[in-house]
């Protein structure tokens, strides 16, 4: 136990970096499928930060929801919309990325500012929650917000439906 | 600095490379993966308030498992939203998308 703790920086820095990377490079990389790789890998250095907070179960659904699941539908949408090779426009004029940065910056530094001075960590340890229970609050407790998340994946999906049927009518 | 400031730090990158992705990109498949980038940020500053404050830790986890559920609607929405208009206008670029019709 006492080396694991020992090691825990380390991870975390190894982790800040892969996440470092990978929005750095699905925000700024040209070509889109270099750009899906980027995302992949900082969702999965997500995961390994929520392996770290003890919240296994989420660590997994991360992997399975948008590592599995979503960036095949990405791939999907680049696929299907023929960019050529995957090739997205011009990033944009240096107006553009100069205003991109200040809106990126910008936030991101009042937000580590308040983070500093306002918040404030209560636990030292973070609380073994077992799947079982995360269930059980599911359908009972939180039971609603299960409801209207199956409401809107639903009507999500019909719209989608919807939406690919009046594509093909008009062809 | 506490362990709640990394994690938070953590969520924060994602933020401001989500949203400088969104404001540069002029393609909306890449929009979309800006936006996937900041939902995940999102959901691992949820889950590190909620382990490490006395907040309900359990609440923290199912919230972010909710913002997944959302994420996954919202990217099977935009797919679709994304075919039509490429199919219409031969282009995802969002500057040259700008006429109106019913």
């Amino acid at each position: 136990m006492q080396e694991l703790q020992a090691l825990s920086p380390y991870a975390y820095g190894l982790y800040l970096l892969i996440i470092l990377g990978g929005s750095l490079a699905a925000a700024l990389c040209k070509n889109l499928i270099r750009a899906m790789a980027g995302l992949i890998t900082a969702m999965l250095g997500a995961a390994g930060m929520y392996m770290m907070l003890n919240a296994p179960f989420v660590a997994m659904m991360q992997v399975l929801i948008y590592v599995g699941a979503v960036s095949v539908l990405i791939f999907f949408a680049i696929m299907l919309t023929k960019t050529p090779a995957g090739d997205s426009p011009e990033l944009g004029s240096s107006s553009k990325i100069a205003a991109g940065l200040v809106v990126g910056v910008m936030p991101f530094v009042f937000l580590v500012s308040a983070c500093l001075n306002y918040f404030k960590q209560q636990v030292e340890t973070p609380p073994d929650i077992p799947v079982d229970q995360l269930g059980q609050d599911l359908l009972t407790r939180y039971a609603l917000g299960f409801e209207l998340i199956s409401v809107v994946l639903f009507v999500a999906m019909a719209g989608a439906v919807i939406l690919g049927f009046e594509r093909r009518r008009s062809q | 600095m506490n362990s709640l400031f990394l994690f938070q730090l953590a969520s924060l990158v994602m933020l401001a490379c989500g949203l400088l992705g969104l404001t540069t990109r002029r393609d909306l498949i890449g929009m979309l993966i800006s936006v996937e980038l900041l939902l995940n940020g999102a959901g691992l500053s949820i889950v590190a308030a909620a382990q490490l404050t006395n907040a309900d830790a359990s609440l923290g986890q199912l919230a972010a498992l909710l913002i997944m559920g959302l994420a996954a609607a919202e990217a099977t929405l935009v797919l679709a939203i994304v075919l039509v208009v490429g199919k219409r206008f031969k282009t995802t670029d969002a500057d040259k998308i700008s006429e109106l019709g019913g």
